[in-house]
């Protein structure tokens, strides 16, 4: 890689900025297409960054039912049967549950839909993003 | 190079990972009311006259309501005749159900008659109500006869092998898969008869035919349902047939061998997994004896627990709570389990639940070592949160590696989202103007990374062949954007289909080339 020609275009001041500016829309891009599915979590993702856009707070509907799942834990997961364990479950479904976008409203059920989905598709982007960040790469390479 | 082979092993591995549980997911919730509609009914079609009256006979008996007592006479007089009914019938060509099956006892495309009967008699008076349990329609015909939930099972039989309309769907519309499950089950319910004749453990065999029928059923239930509904109206009371059927599925769990246990209560796995599922549990028909060759080992504990029990109570003889009718989907009661609607519909849940865990063990990699939930369920976060980091470093590098990277918010994000998904087609034609190097904040705008690809790969070159080649992705994908449902696994191919053409012209070309016309359509 040509790691010297990265550093060239831009001086740590002045390029650190528009590189994180840049970074932070082409992660936004990524999203957006993350967003283009008909899933549950994907129309989150949209009502999302449509809110982030548009500069207004999206956090007023980020907590809703998190008591969807609250007590249904120790019953669904518990096959454990012990109070300990599901309580730790219980605390990583609510963990899952901020991480998957839309993850809050949904049943313990739902979320692990979701959740597959979203591994999927998180995956096809990261793997696209690696393809086109190599490509980049040799282009760059080539062009010297 | 390093690419190919990262395009060749990730891709096949999210391709491959994808849609089988898509498919399984998506079809779940299809299949999953359907299950256990009809258990073994493939084959029962007999337009015989004979069934017509004796099911005649025993379809009035009910509406008069008489007694039980009299109507275990009368059905033990029926099951007779129907044995004999069967017997003749089989010779008369079953060319007319691809199963070949003329009695719903099991009657395989070789086997020969006189094994049948010996076997169907033997098998009738202890299947009682085997088949039954799933046939929903068929039980509710019957349900003053509730009280003696054999007798139902038996009746509701019966009533099936009068049903023309369910005949007419089961026999001639054939499903293919109905008739594929039939050849499987006919030809377990020849291992059936035989071990009938031979061990004359009724319990055992009897089970075999249903579980590949169960897997039948669930795909067969819509049509079945449909053709029985004529029939329906003569008597028709869903919860007594419900609960009839719970009954009845009980007493068949009790006729059960061990492994057989296994399709019952994992049958609630198995619609959301019809495909994985039919193939598995006609193999599981097999070595049904020597063992269950079980997909899920968590299964099978619970499958010896509830064959044993079922037997247990099968020897009690029908001394089963009633389930309450509300709840289509059956599961088993266990050993030591109430066997009320909540703790049932709760285990439901439970089942459900592990399932999809299973499900995101096998996406998630390296989760297979770990057991527990909590920890998978760390797996699981941990995995999700790297991927979106991930995500992050890659769009830091990307911006770090071209400089001329950067998108127009304003053209990314339209105010209605619901508009972006049909802008699509749109935008790609638009970019067809073929301009060397512009960044994109000249471009209109396009999709993410059909922006990514316009700006970073170097617009020196005009028009040139790879161009025209690249024209071609636009339209083909299209159809395909617009026809979207399952976005992930439609996602995976586009993604894999665009990019491909991405790295050739990257790889072929040593200059730019000009992208920005042709750039595909990313989602």
């Amino acid at each position: 890689m040509a790691n010297q020609d990265l550093h060239a275009p831009f001086s740590p001041e002045r390029g650190h900025a528009s590189l994180v500016e840049r970074s932070r829309r082409i992660k936004m891009a990524a999203e957006m297409g993350l967003a283009r599915s008909s899933r549950h979590w994907s129309r989150a993702l949209r009502r999302r960054l449509l809110l982030l856009r548009r500069g207004t707070a999206s956090d007023g509907c980020g907590c809703q039912s998190e008591a969807l799942t609250s007590s249904k834990e120790g019953g669904d997961l518990g096959v454990g049967a012990n109070e300990e364990e599901a309580v730790e479950v219980e605390a990583r479904v609510r963990a899952l549950q901020r991480l998957v976008p839309g993850g809050e409203e949904l049943g313990t059920e739902r979320l692990f839909e979701e959740t597959a989905d979203y591994i999927e598709a998180l995956q096809v982007q990261v793997s696209a993003m690696r393809a086109l960040a190599c490509l980049l790469d040799e282009s760059r390479e080539k062009r010297g | 190079m390093e690419k190919e082979r990262f395009f060749g092993v990730n891709w096949q591995s999210m391709d491959a990972g994808m849609p089988p549980e898509m498919n399984s997911r998506a079809a779940a919730a299809d299949q999953l009311p359907n299950s256990f509609l009809n258990l073994g009914w493939e084959q029962p079609m007999h337009h015989d006259a004979h069934f017509e009256s004796a099911l005649s006979s025993l379809v009035s008996s009910p509406s008069s309501n008489t007694p039980a007592g009299n109507d275990s006479v009368i059905i033990g007089e029926l099951i007779g005749r129907l044995g004999s009914i069967c017997n003749s019938g089989e010779v008369s060509p079953p060319s007319r159900y691809q199963s070949a099956n003329t009695s719903c006892y099991s009657t395989p495309l070789n086997s020969p008659p006189k094994l049948n009967l010996s076997g169907m008699d033997h098998q009738q008076q202890g299947r009682g109500g085997v088949p039954v349990p799933g046939n929903q329609m068929a039980a509710g015909k019957f349900s003053p006869f509730a009280a003696d939930p054999g007798f139902a099972e038996r009746a509701a039989r019966f009533s099936c092998f009068g049903a023309r309309g369910y005949a007419g769907l089961g026999g001639q519309f054939g499903l293919p898969e109905a008739g594929k499950l039939s050849r499987v089950s006919s030809s377990q319910s020849l291992k059936a008869v035989q071990m009938v004749a031979s061990d004359n453990g009724k319990e055992v065999p009897v089970s075999e035919p249903e579980r590949p029928a169960m897997e039948t059923r669930s795909k067969f239930g819509g049509e079945a349902e449909f053709g029985n509904s004529q029939e329906a109206s003569s008597v028709s009371d869903r919860t007594t047939a419900v609960g009839a059927e719970n009954n009845a599925r009980k007493r068949k769990a009790a006729s059960k061998g061990k492994a057989k246990g296994a399709p019952l209560s994992s049958s609630n796995m198995n619609p959301p997994k019809p495909s994985d599922g039919e193939n598995s549990d006609a193999k599981r028909c097999k070595p049904a004896e020597t063992d269950g060759a079980d997909k899920d080992a968590a299964v099978k504990p619970k499958t010896e627990e509830n064959g044993d029990v079922g037997r247990k109570q099968g020897e009690e003889g029908n001394a089963k709570p009633p389930e309450p009718p509300k709840d289509y989907i059956h599961v088993r009661a266990r050993r030591g389990q109430a066997t009320d609607s909540h703790s049932l519909a709760e285990r439901v849940r439970r089942e459900k639940i592990s399932e999809r865990m299973k499900l995101l063990q096998d996406l998630v990699p390296g989760c297979n070592k770990v057991t527990g939930k909590a920890l998978m369920l760390d797996e699981i976060i941990n995995y999700v949160q790297s991927l979106q980091r991930q995500v992050e470093f890659l769009s830091m590098k990307l911006a770090a590696l071209n400089p001329q990277l950067d998108f127009n918010m304003e053209a990314l994000l339209p105010k209605d989202m619901h508009q972006v998904l049909g802008q699509l087609p749109q935008q790609v034609y638009p970019l067809d103007m073929a301009s060397t190097a512009f960044s994109y904040a000249q471009q209109p705008q396009g999709t993410p990374l059909q922006s990514i690809v316009t700006n970073s790969l170097d617009v020196q070159g005009s028009l040139n062949p790879l161009e025209s080649s690249l024209r071609r992705p636009p339209t083909m994908q299209l159809p395909r954007l617009d026809g979207f449902t399952d976005a992930t696994s439609q996602l995976g191919n586009l993604w894999e289909d665009d990019l491909q053409y991405v790295v050739q012209m990257g790889l072929g070309q040593s200059q730019g080339t000009a992208f920005s016309s042709q750039t595909m359509p990313v989602e």
